[in-house]
């Protein structure tokens, strides 16, 4: 456990991220991989080693604020990095107007979810700016694309949304009904879910499907008892010593945190075998440097070595913090995130 | 693509950049040692010369050098725009000089919104560096537009590009486009077999096929293909999957025919490979609406397998059917309950004992569900709550 300890702090030496390649950094990504990296120190109880303070502000200099004339607001949100060019701004005062400037779902999910990692208290996000955004970005069939120039729509997308809202604590910036039928018609007719409709069911569509209804608060009301069973039968099949994300693929690290995080929101996670779990996540442990790939005598990369954590942790590894299976945050993150709420209602104590 | 390793480092370019006025293209060199700080470079890579570097001092000349973009004189006129995070950025990746000359010319263009040849041929050897940069496929897609340019051309340069880096999201957006501009899909089935035969699990050339043959009509030839596929591999999930989409847009289950022969097909296949998760998935699917039960001759027919072909998934199989008739028929409940916990058993204990602890728990299901009412306190599925962390007690049946 020390190794990965080292591998998510050697990513923050001298309080600063150092990346760590896999190949051409995907700079458009930076938050993602940012994510990663303190979601990953936060489970390992290590979050002390960043500098926040920092972090928080390099985060909020990512959000696509208003303009001036507000003619931008389908476009708010957050950005994965500074790779346009637009000047940095820690989200005070009106945003700067650019022809190519937008947010981007998967960076909003992460720019706020790394926020309530910091202990930040979003009162520099500007919530409806983002809303807006997010409801720009919705498809009539009830996905979403990822920018609101257009991108590819799938499953991976409608969770981004689902933890937006969530983290807002604001369900207005989705068609709630739309995005339901859209992952209901998602099922396969193996039982697992897919990308989107007729689309192979797969380990990472189908944790974005379950995880965005649970955060809606409306897993057992748009499943029947019989339809969860047969999703849980598909997710329990994964399991071959590890998980795989489709039948007859190779086993992979990360699916033992979208499958077994599937099956712990469905209440059977208790039912698959933890050893061999345990023991294949493990085996494709990076010895040198720590962090996990995807399969053993691989190279690690942050994706894989946060899920590994992850997967884990999901287990009740020693030393790790319970992960909440539908945000994908450590449990301490979510109970943060819950006290902001209840403020923000005005009910906190 | 580029092989994997856990630490980059700054390309030995910057160096030479500052050296050499004509700076030579080089693939960034990745090391195993320890972590280099992007400052204070130069002196690290005084003795990593290969031969050609040391044959360029003593004055080897190559008209083809690579240049960069700050020393083009056709784009004097352009100042270039650094990436800014700010007096103490917190986040650094270390690129290649090459890079970071490419997207400052790259982030100039795009301030300007500038619609030129010259930005087209920038926005390709940004491509190159980085093909997953969303912001400059969609800025190329603006720019082809905007000086309309030949979308043939474009067809060639997106199935180069694809064939090389296949497991990208933006590519296959990108190809996406471009057909629905020409409205023209006839080259689509042939360039994605091409990439299915290297890869034939890709998600991405499924997705990519599956929406060309809804959007342009291409049903007829698709079930011939997909049987191919399973020709050559009985396992592969991703034609299993295609094989149900067809047949579902096009003649649908409903005509007992069809049905039937693709029941027929199945058990074929399973004969051929019993242990196959998908064709068993396959199968299933395609009676589990119906009601396995309801089926004439299924149970006798999978019963008949068990003896020369069992696995793990017939004996699932089996528990799905006995549910099946336990939810729909009041008669003989014991006889099908005790034959469906005695699966159950058979699995947990010796034929499927990764998830022993799961077909208990069908088996615990199944008993309380349709047992008689004296029989044991055990709690039946548990209820689930989306708003705490992890439950890990069965909760009470509440009926």
């Amino acid at each position: 456990m020390k190794l990965h300890l080292v591998y998510f702090t050697v990513l923050t030496l001298n309080s600063k991220l150092f990346f760590f390649g896999s190949g051409p950094p995907k700079r458009p990504l930076m938050l993602t991989i940012v994510f990663f990296a303190l979601s990953g120190l936060d489970v390992l109880d290590s979050l002390n080693v960043i500098d926040k303070p920092s972090l928080i502000e390099w985060v909020y200099s990512l959000q696509v604020i208003p303009t001036e004339d507000q003619s931008n607001l389908g476009r708010c949100g957050f950005r994965g990095s500074s790779h346009i060019g637009v000047p940095y701004s820690t989200s005070k005062g009106p945003g700067v107007s650019h022809p190519y400037d937008s947010g981007h779902v998967a960076m909003t999910y992460t720019g706020l979810a790394c926020l309530v990692l910091l202990g930040d208290d979003l009162s520099r996000v500007n919530k409806e700016a983002c809303l807006m955004g997010l409801k720009a970005l919705q498809l009539e069939d009830g996905s979403f694309y990822a920018v609101p120039e257009g991108s590819e729509n799938d499953m991976r997308f409608v969770y981004c949304a689902a933890c937006i809202c969530y983290m807002l604590d604001d369900w207005s910036g989705m068609d709630i009904k739309k995005a339901i039928d859209y992952i209901r018609g998602s099922m396969s007719y193996d039982n697992g879910i897919g990308q989107g409709a007729g689309l192979e069911s797969h380990g990472g569509s189908t944790f974005c499907a379950v995880a965005a209804l649970s955060l809606m608060g409306k897993l057992e009301e748009m499943f029947s008892q019989r339809e969860l069973n047969r999703i849980r039968r598909w997710c329990m099949m994964r399991q071959q010593n590890g998980f795989q994300g489709r039948p007859n693929k190779p086993v992979d690290t990360c699916y033992s945190f979208w499958v077994g995080a599937t099956l712990e929101l469905l209440d059977v996670f208790q039912y698959t075998n933890f050893e061999k779990n345990r023991n294949y996540i493990l085996s494709t442990q990076d010895r040198l440097v720590g962090g996990f790939a995807k399969w053993p005598d691989s190279h690690p990369d942050p994706l894989h070595a946060y899920f590994g954590i992850c997967g884990l942790s999901l287990i009740g590894e020693a030393n790790l913090r319970r992960v909440h299976p539908a945000l994908n945050v450590s449990q301490r993150a979510f109970e943060y995130l819950q006290h902001l709420h209840r403020t923000w209602r005005g009910t906190c104590t | 693509m580029t092989s994997m390793s856990a630490i980059t480092q700054t390309s030995d370019l910057t160096n030479k950049a500052a050296l050499i006025p004509l700076a030579t293209e080089r693939p960034a060199y990745y090391r195993m040692s320890g972590i280099e700080e992007t400052s204070n470079v130069s002196s690290e890579f005084q003795e990593e010369r290969s031969e050609v570097e040391v044959e360029e001092e003593i004055g080897y000349e190559d008209p083809f050098r690579y240049v960069f973009y700050r020393d083009r004189k056709e784009w004097a006129d352009l100042e270039p725009v650094p990436q800014d995070d700010g007096p103490n950025p917190v986040v650094k990746i270390a690129y290649s000089d090459k890079f970071t000359d490419v997207y400052d010319y790259f982030r100039a263009l795009l301030k300007n919104d500038e619609k030129s040849d010259r930005a087209l041929l920038l926005t390709a050897e940004a491509i190159e560096l980085n093909a997953a940069n969303y912001t400059v496929w969609h800025y190329r897609r603006v720019l082809l537009q905007a000086l309309e340019k030949d979308l043939r051309e474009e067809m060639r340069y997106i199935t180069a590009i694809i064939e090389d880096q296949p497991k990208n999201y933006q590519v296959w957006h990108h190809r996406r486009m471009v057909v629905e501009w020409l409205n023209d899909p006839s080259e689509e089935l042939e360039f994605i077999a091409e990439i299915l035969s290297q890869d034939a699990k890709n998600y991405h050339a499924w997705q990519h096929r599956q929406w060309v043959i809804k959007e342009y009509k291409l049903w007829d030839s698709e079930l011939e293909y997909v049987e191919q596929l399973l020709e050559e591999d009985v396992r592969n999930n991703s034609a299993w999957n295609q094989r149900h989409y067809i047949i579902s847009h096009t003649t649908g289950y409903s005509d007992p025919a069809i049905l039937n022969r693709e029941v027929q097909y199945s058990l074929k296949q399973i004969k051929k490979a019993p242990h196959n998760e998908s064709v068993w998935n396959y199968l299933k699917g395609i009676l589990q609406d119906l009601g396995l039960s309801s089926h004439p001759g299924l149970l006798e027919q999978i019963l008949e397998l068990k003896e020369t072909h069992c696995s793990p998934y017939l004996l699932g199989f089996l528990v799905d059917i006995y549910e099946d008739f336990l939810e729909n028929t009041l008669e003989h409940h014991e006889e099908v309950l005790s034959k469906a916990l005695e699966l159950c058993e058979l699995l947990a204990r010796e034929k499927d004992t990764i998830r022993r602890e799961y077909w208990s728990y069908v088996g615990r299901s199944l008993q309380t569900k349709y047992g008689s009412s004296d029989s044991s306190t055990t709690t039946s599925a548990p209820g689930i709550d989306p708003g705490s962390a992890s439950v890990h007690q069965e909760t009470p049946c509440s009926s």
